[in-house]
């Protein structure tokens, strides 16, 4: 069992580790090998500290186990979270000397617990888009088909775990960024509500919309890295799929979607309906103009911030973040405010189907990870920008703060993931991914590993 | 409301203050050549709808409050 744990999820790497099976050092080593091996095609790693992973995998290995089940795990983290005496870069030429003089809050929550930091990931430049290209560092590909998009912009800490080179990595997640990239990669991506897991030590895109996420192979991954994460940490009263409501939305979340997806999301639901969860239509806002509110907070609040950078350093930004920093310039304060106040609109809307429902599933994409290059996608006859494909079912629910996981249910006939999305009432993060855990646990549903030979 | 003009967006930035894009940046907002923002009238236009729908005295968006 001890001999490829890479692709084990951490439930069971710790035992292992308790057991004394394996030692948090040989551990690394198993992953340090693939890295050697596969750093350069994953794209995955814009720096890596193996030398001081190896220090602390030593330590933890000299001691008695402290009980954590993050203890001597290996993990990385989106090249926007500062680590001490390394650079963050933001995936940008222009903070090449960018060296952190502290970690990240939640570097040193998961350093607390344990886990082992290995290195930075790659990412869309500084996260503004989510196809995850990047001229400088490369595009990460997909695990499961290396002319497709990892997708972004947490590509590198998608294509990271998605490769075995780490058991979880962090990322941000603004408009799907995190949940986005692990859907198309076979993970399962995790968002909580609104500013329980602390960006101090991120650089920021979007203060309004930014979540810090996490991108493991399982929800109970998923719930192990966030216990370690937030504070006020509260176990999941007992969850039950039998007499579950599950809520699912009339218009938008199921339309434009390929067929297959659809497929797989259906047969996800009729194994529910069989675990004794009853199904409701709900209706959600509009989301004729989300997108454009969205854009109007995210420009001017991305401009905000990397205005310190321009005056010096302007010509180091890529031609495209560019362009978007000049229209945040554009936009009329009223218009900005304006648009904060329709994301207060749409919150309460939200928190008005959590009356009368649990949970909300959606699939996770319209579509399965696009080619590498391609501007546009073909959905259900309609031609779409990838990245708008990517995450036109995630980004509402940045708005709107509420905790959303993504996870695989299913493989398209192109040989690539298939995944769902569920969405929580606000701050109960727990309750959600304690019923993802669930229904990981009872689905008939197996994805195969990818094959990277 | 009239399509956005070239020199309104460069009477902003020499007048109103703020980053010294170039014209040619300026230029792409309301004349895409590169296909990089393609969107910016679109976003305008959407933006006037928006303006025109009464939300009354709902406040912005802040924090979530905890449970």
């Amino acid at each position: 069992m001890t001999d490829s744990l890479v692709f084990r999820p951490i439930t069971e790497m710790a035992t292992v580790l308790r057991n004394e099976e394996i030692g948090a050092a040989q551990l690394l080593r198993q992953y340090a090998e693939r890295i050697e091996r596969l750093a350069d095609s994953s794209k995955a790693f814009i720096s890596l500290d193996l030398e001081r992973a190896a220090d602390k995998a030593a330590a933890i290995d000299a001691q008695a186990h402290s009980g954590s089940q993050l203890s001597g795990i290996p993990y990385a983290c989106k090249d926007l979270f500062d680590v001490q005496g390394m650079v963050t870069t933001g995936g940008s030429k222009l903070l090449s000397d960018n060296v952190a003089q502290q970690d990240a809050e939640v570097v040193r929550r998961m350093d607390r617990a344990g886990a082992i930091f290995i290195g930075k990931n790659n990412l869309h430049e500084f996260a503004y888009g989510a196809t995850g290209e990047n001229e400088i560092f490369g595009t990460p590909p997909n695990p499961y088909d290396p002319t497709r998009l990892a997708g972004g912009s947490s590509s590198g800490s998608a294509s990271a775990v998605g490769y075995g080179l780490c058991a979880a990595a962090l990322g941000t997640d603004t408009g799907g960024s995190v949940r986005a990239p692990a859907a198309l990669c076979g993970l399962v991506g995790f968002k909580p509500t609104f500013g329980r897991i602390s960006t101090e030590g991120v650089i920021p895109y979007s203060w309004t919309l930014d979540h810090v996420g996490t991108l493991t192979r399982t929800a109970a991954d998923a719930a192990i890295l966030f216990e370690a994460l937030v504070p006020g940490y509260q176990k999941s009263e007992a969850v039950r799929l039998d007499g579950l409501t599950i809520g699912i939305p009339e218009a938008f979340f199921f339309e434009r979607c390929d067929r297959e997806i659809l497929d797989s999301v259906d047969h996800l639901m009729n194994f529910l309906r069989h675990a004794g969860a009853r199904f409701k239509p709900v209706a959600m806002p509009s989301m004729e103009y989300t997108r454009t509110v969205s854009l109007t907070v995210q420009m001017p609040e991305a401009l905000s911030y990397h205005n310190r950078y321009l005056e010096q350093r302007g010509e180091l930004y890529s031609q495209d973040f560019r362009a978007g920093l000049a229209l945040g310039q554009c936009l009329l304060a009223e218009q900005y405010i304006r648009a904060k106040r329709f994301i207060e609109s749409y919150r309460r809307d939200v928190n008005a189907v959590f009356d009368e429902v649990d949970t909300i599933l959606t699939p996770a994409t319209p579509a399965i990870a696009p080619l590498i290059g391609a501007v546009e996608v073909m959905v259900d006859g309609f031609a779409e920008p990838a990245g708008n494909a990517i995450t036109r079912y995630t980004s509402f629910f940045n708005m709107t703060g509420h905790p959303a996981i993504t996870f695989p249910c299913g493989m398209h006939s192109a040989g690539l993931p298939i995944a769902a999305q569920l969405v929580g009432r606000h701050h109960a993060d727990e309750a959600l991914l304690e019923t993802t855990r669930l229904i990981e646990q009872a689905y008939d549903f197996v994805l195969p590993l990818p094959d990277l030979k | 409301m009239k399509k956005v003009q070239q020199q309104t967006l460069i009477g902003m930035r020499d007048q109103l203050g703020g980053y010294a894009w170039q014209d040619a940046e300026i230029s792409e907002l309301v004349d895409p050549k590169l296909g990089i923002i393609t969107g910016f009238q679109d976003l305008l236009d959407q933006l006037e709808v928006l303006r025109k729908i009464d939300l009354q005295a709902l406040p912005p968006a802040g924090d979530i409050p905890g449970e």
